[in-house]
């Protein structure tokens, strides 16, 4: 998403927008981010991207390799 | 061991010593410094496993040992030094898995019970982290509910307990490597109990006599806990009670306040806790405090059932083991509630001296003297509410001996794998990745966990701050949980701003960036599971190796004391961790033995043990490790790169 475009110099470039949300978290919501997860079907997607390292389609990483160093 | 001059480099606990002093109060601080440690008992020289002893073949003192006096130094038996000093570690560690499988198999119990709908007031707060167990144990998901996926989740743990054959289901997650160790060297665990009943059974008289024999089986019971009775109870508590991420409060014996109910939460397992913390705000017994005179109730942690508050709800935390005497020697406690291990029976005497009631909470830990409430998992909010009262009762008791110091420490804590994961990627790139790759680039040196206790034998706090200081200006990220993480936070050390103010360039660039503290609160004991499961996804997620052991990654306990400590630090080399104990070391006793432990085993494990008393030493040791993995790796020269500042740049362009 691109919301704004800057000129620098002779050259205009696109300047991504915020791919976070805005503000910053106080007390109590400071560090709840799995909250961020509303239902089963996106804490399961959740699961295979983000701990992708044990619940990605295939082996990760590290062990993805067929000749481990 | 000298004997330290300086108590304690923590001044809450400094003043309160003091106190108790002047009114005449005996605590563990003063105990040790009457009471020398047995110095053959303390090298692991002392057998007493049966009435033909006790034996005692301690090493001689200030010379070399001659062929002829290692034949002689033997039991009754005939049981060398050797099968002496490995029977009484193997023992520690046995006790020490015991323990954390005791506390596994307790959640186990409540979380069916809760799954069951046993046990009112109990609820399941982490629907993803009973999906994550749900997908690890292949329990099928489907649309069933989140109780029935939780009964057959609870079940299959709890078949952990007392498997008989065949592996434990959570070695799995270990890189594939790993678990290819274990298989070879034969150190899989089958069950946590079996190998803590065969650990026992091993060490009994006149059963295995072989020193290295007994030690591969003390790594398979370690290894039940680690990745057994420890994991169990960390997954299922975390369900139960939520995934702990981040949150902010305070440390040190200043949170208790003088004109509220004080009530310390004293132990290492959470449901009773769970359930004061949550009760504790019933208007009906806020107005119940104030009928007596307070203001209101104050909850404050103590040890590991602390740290399991501190992360799911921020309570504040009067303080570590060492200064459980003290709090009440502050004379402003009306209630000291605990259930499980590092409870001082020391306790009860120093309750004596003040008004404060000590209350247990458990069947299985309960003190001569102090007042028993037990807590009942099918009535928890009336057994909570029952302890709460007893202390409000107790508030008009309090004498005229209140002091409080004035001492207390921000921190923030609860930094979960699954948490370090998503602050170093986000929701939608939730990944170790930075971390690997700062490691690769040099701005990070590795990552070091430090854990433990804290023991009357050493400058309480010194050791494992002085150390994590030196850790952190080498650029080395460390991870804590237990006491430690407890003495850090007295120090200012957990929290972001500690960066800029001890961490190296290179280090304190990356926690700016990522706005985490240099050292990160990963929880309680039982919490050195997340440790595991960290260095597993820094070795899946690729570029450092394929194995633990192949990580610039080293551990330390150097304020150590209990029995599971030791637990702890074996499933940690036997792991391929790298770990230093501080303090004093079991096995001293036999030569043989202790270089099985600090050498032998590297080439068999990858990890091998350390002891080493000064905590700069401990630093060096571990910073060595740690560049000596960054050379294996190949990562090395990065890091002389990076070291080379922008200054030193600007310097040499000059010239
Ligand atoms: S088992 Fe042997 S060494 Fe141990 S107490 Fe008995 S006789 Fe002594």
């Amino acid at each position: 998403m691109a919301d704004k475009v800057e000129k620098k110099g002779n050259k205009t470039a696109e300047v991504l927008g915020a791919t976070y949300e805005n503000g910053k978290p106080e007390g109590e919501e400071m560090g709840k981010w799995r909250q961020k997860l509303g239902n089963r079907e996106e804490k399961l997607k959740y699961l295979k991207t983000g701990e992708r390292y044990w619940f990605g389609e295939e082996w990760y990483g590290s062990e993805k390799r067929k000749n481990p160093a | 061991m000298a004997e330290k001059e300086i108590k304690s480099i923590d001044p809450a606990t400094v003043e309160m010593i003091e106190k108790a002093a002047s009114e005449g109060v005996s605590i563990a601080f003063e105990r040790a410094g009457k009471m020398t440690a047995c110095p053959i008992g303390a090298e692991g020289s002392c057998c007493s496993i049966c009435a033909m002893g006790p034996c005692r073949v301690p090493l001689p003192r200030g010379k070399e040992e001659t062929p002829e006096e290692k034949k002689k130094r033997r039991g009754v038996c005939g049981a060398t030094a050797e099968t002496i000093a490995a029977r009484n570690f193997v023992r520690k560690i046995a006790a020490g898995t015991a323990s954390h499988g005791d506390h596994g198999r307790e959640v186990a119990k409540v979380f069916l019970e809760v799954a069951r709908g046993e046990a009112p007031g109990f609820e399941i707060k982490d629907e993803q982290k009973l999906l994550q167990l749900a997908l690890d144990l292949g329990v099928n998901i489907g649309n069933r509910s989140n109780k029935e996926i939780a009964i057959d989740v609870g079940e299959i743990l709890m078949k952990e307990f007392g498997k008989q054959e065949g592996e434990l289901l959570m070695l799995k997650r270990a890189p594939i490597k790993r678990q290819e160790i274990w298989r070879k060297l034969g150190v899989a665990p089958r069950g946590v109990d079996r190998e803590v009943a065969e650990a026992m059974h091993r060490t009994h008289m006149g059963c295995d006599q072989d020193y290295q024999d007994l030690l591969l089986h003390g790594a398979r019971a370690a290894l039940a806990d680690g990745w057994g009775g420890s994991m169990i109870a960390t997954e299922l508590q975390d369900i139960l009670f939520g995934t702990p991420s981040p949150v902010a409060s305070q440390i040190n014996l200043g949170v208790l306040k003088e004109d509220e109910v004080n009530i310390i939460i004293h132990g290492h397992e959470p449901y009773m806790a769970e359930m004061i913390a949550v009760v504790a705000q019933d208007p009906e017994l806020i107005a119940y405090a104030k009928s007596k005179g307070a203001k209101g109730i104050n909850l404050a942690g103590m040890c590991c059932t602390a740290n399991e508050i501190l992360m799911r709800h921020g309570v504040p935390i009067a303080g570590n083991f060492l200064q459980q005497e003290l709090a009440i020697v502050t004379g402003a406690v009306e209630a000291m509630v605990v259930d499980v291990q590092c409870i001082m029976q020391g306790l009860v005497e120093v309750a004596r001296c003040y008004h404060t009631k000590v209350i247990t909470t458990d069947r299985r830990a309960k003190i001569e003297g102090a007042t028993h409430i037990e807590f009942d998992e099918h009535k928890a909010v009336e057994s909570a509410k029952a302890v709460i009262r007893a202390a409000i009762d107790n508030f008009p008791n309090r004498g005229d001996k209140v002091r409080i110091p004035s001492y207390k420490t921000d921190i923030i804590a609860g930094f979960s794998h699954e948490t370090i994961n998503y602050l170093l990627g986000g929701l939608f790139r939730a990944s170790y990745r930075p971390l690997n790759d700062n490691i690769i680039n040099g701005r990070i040196r590795g990552v070091a966990g430090v854990v433990g206790c804290s023991n009357a034998r050493v400058t309480h706090d010194d050791v494992h701050v002085t150390l994590v200081k030196e850790l952190i200006k080498n650029d080395v990220l460390v991870v804590e949980t237990g006491c430690a993480a407890m003495a850090c936070g007295k120090a200012g050390l957990l929290v972001p701003e500690a960066a800029a103010q001890y961490a190296g360039a290179g280090l304190a660039s990356v926690c700016e960036a990522v706005g985490i503290p240099p050292v990160l609160h990963l929880g309680a004991c039982i919490d050195n599971s997340r440790i595991l499961m960290a260095a597993t996804a820094m070795v899946k997620d690729g570029g450092l190796g394929d194995d633990l052991s192949d990580l610039p990654v080293a551990g330390a306990a150097p304020e150590w004391m209990s029995e599971k400590a030791i637990a702890i630090g074996q499933y940690f080399v036997s792991s391929g961790v790298f770990t230093v104990f501080g303090v004093t070391w079991p096995t001293t006793g036999s030569k043989a033995v202790t270089d099985y432990l600090f050498k032998d085993m590297e080439s068999m494990y990858g990890g091998m043990w350390a002891f080493e008393p000064d905590p700069m030493k401990i630093a060096k040791l571990m910073i060595d490790h740690i560049d000596k993995k960054r050379k294996a790796l190949g990562i090395d020269k990065a890091r002389e790169r990076v070291l080379y500042d922008m200054a030193m740049r600007r310097e040499l362009e000059s010239v």
